[in-house]
């Protein structure tokens, strides 16, 4: 139990991937909030499995046409971006049929990337980590990037604060006070996008959204308030990550899966809990 | 010139037609009622009042102008049963969402519109919950809590869809009050199926059936009670 927290001070891939789960906590507390009460887990999921398609074809860019300045991260937030603003343009002109056009966008996303990624020569490609992440992925550089792009999420999020929490909980009553409901929800939709390209180093298209969805959800339930539920699920996640990364230390299972299921079995926990608390009152 | 005026408005979901050359005027300042059947067209008509959606054919003029244009002077009530029961957000900060594009950063409001929330919550009788959440409000608090959100701004009409559903009978008549106070003030629209209320306070009914029919209170028979709405009458009638 011991070499986890010895390792810690002296392995610095252990180092950073605990830095980049902090780090990736922050965003998944706050903006995976606004996924939660917004109840879009679903179209979450869905920018998150089309990410692929840009990583894809960033890969096959790098090493079919030796044009190694195109890091498949760059494809991500590109795709990201792309397929959020798409869902989010689809979910404000076609409502009804909206959930089949974002499972449509889900997996054509995924197909694309598939495809480029097995056109990439194969010695330089592994699918699973893109799928489920790999600790070992992180680099200073992306500690870095991980820092900005957080400042930024966090920033809007002061900004637009009032607007975002408005157009979670009523859009016609943002449309009579006149604020632009359409820009205001597709900029949300492009911090989740951000927030999603954040998450893939750590957790994996597949896994990511457990990050996203479970600390704001448990959060939910012992709190009313929208700043408190970001606080505590940026606390809850960065305790998910750090236990699921021990455990998957002294294990060996992959740290994605695992840091995904001890979400789930804290999810289970914090029903019961709550529902305990309901019972005695 | 009528506050609010239709004319020749015609709306369809796609081949369905649900309103149908639809012509009525409002005076500024009256209490009117719009009754009707499930499927009526009610929905529809008040969501062409507010501009969110707009009409096939014929013209919608508010001030005589397209809702979209004064949208800001229009306090909408919706049905408290749309709201989300788990939404974490308390009874203040909905009201207060009644200006929220005037929020800054870290949704900081101006002194001026945190005294009228504070003013509106205790006349309204709201401030013991002020705190609590939302969604844990009965259904008349929920319902107060609404109108006061679309009284923050000091909106020159007010449009009411159902605000007494779901709600007992003793919420209901203390809502009624207080929609009738602003008589006179504020030009006043409220669906409703209430048909006593009616009878007791407002100026014109409009009874919903794909076209609109105005009936003054007194010639809302009991049928209308009992969901038996009258085929519309005609323009001779």
């Amino acid at each position: 139990m011991l070499s986890f927290f010895s390792a810690l001070t002296h392995n610095p891939f252990l180092q950073m991937a605990i830095f980049s789960g902090l780090l990736a906590s922050v965003t998944s507390g706050v903006i995976g909030s606004y996924v939660v009460i917004k109840r879009i887990s679903f179209l979450a999921g869905s920018i998150a499995h089309s990410v692929l398609s840009g990583m894809g074809i960033c890969l096959f860019l790098q090493f079919s046409l030796n044009m190694p300045s195109i890091k498949p991260l760059y494809g991500a937030f590109v795709s990201a971006i792309g397929s959020a603003l798409l869902i989010g343009w689809i979910h404000r002109r076609f409502s009804q049929r909206e959930d089949s056009v974002i499972a449509t966008i889900w997996s054509s996303g995924m197909a694309i990337g598939v495809i480029f990624i097995s056109l990439a020569p194969a010695s330089q490609v592994n699918l699973l980590d893109f799928l489920f992440g790999n600790i070992l992925w992180v680099s200073k550089a992306d500690l870095f990037w991980l820092m900005i792009v957080d400042i930024l999420i966090l920033s809007m999020v002061s900004i637009f604060y009032t607007r975002f929490l408005a157009i979670c909980f009523d859009e016609t009553q943002c449309y009579l006070r006149k604020i632009p409901t359409t820009f205001t929800y597709l900029l949300l939709l492009s911090l989740i996008a951000l927030s999603i390209v954040l998450l893939i180093k750590v957790m994996g298209i597949i896994l990511l959204i457990a990050l996203l969805t479970i600390p704001p959800t448990i959060a939910s339930l012992f709190t009313h308030r929208l700043s408190k539920m970001m606080l505590s699920a940026t606390l809850i996640a960065m305790g998910m990550y750090i236990c699921g990364l021990f455990i998957a230390y002294e294990t060996n299972f992959p740290p994605g899966a695992t840091i995904a299921l001890v979400a789930g079995i804290a999810y289970g926990l914090a029903l019961c809990f709550r529902k305990k608390i309901a019972v005695r009152k | 010139m009528s506050e609010i005026c239709l004319e020749n408005v015609s709306f369809s979901y796609g081949k369905a037609p649900i309103l149908q050359k639809v012509s009525f005027s409002i005076e500024k300042g009256s209490f009117n009622a719009i009754i009707g059947p499930n499927g009526g067209g009610k929905t529809t008509l008040l969501k062409l009042l507010l501009g969110l959606i707009f009409p096939d054919s014929g013209t919608v003029l508010l001030q005589n102008t397209s809702p979209k244009n004064i949208c800001q002077k229009i306090g909408y009530v919706p049905q408290v049963a749309i709201t989300d029961p788990f939404f974490p957000i308390t009874l203040k900060q909905v009201v207060l969402l009644g200006q929220a594009e005037k929020a800054g950063l870290f949704s900081r409001y101006p002194k001026d519109i945190l005294e009228k929330a504070r003013d509106l919550i205790d006349s309204l009788g709201l401030t013991e919950h002020q705190n609590n959440p939302f969604g844990a409000l009965s259904g008349g608090l929920k319902q107060r809590t609404l109108i006061a959100r679309a009284l923050i701004s000091n909106p020159e009409f007010l449009f009411l869809d159902e605000p007494t559903a779901s709600i007992d009978q003793e919420n209901q008549e203390k809502i009624f009050s207080l929609i009738e106070s602003f008589k006179g003030k504020k030009t006043i629209l409220m669906v409703t199926h209430d048909l006593e209320e009616i009878f007791k306070n407002v100026d014109k009914v409009f009874s919903c059936q794909k076209t609109v029919t105005p009936y003054s209170p007194k010639d809302v028979c009991k049928h209308f009670a009992f969901g038996l709405y009258h085929t519309p009458l005609s323009k001779n009638d």
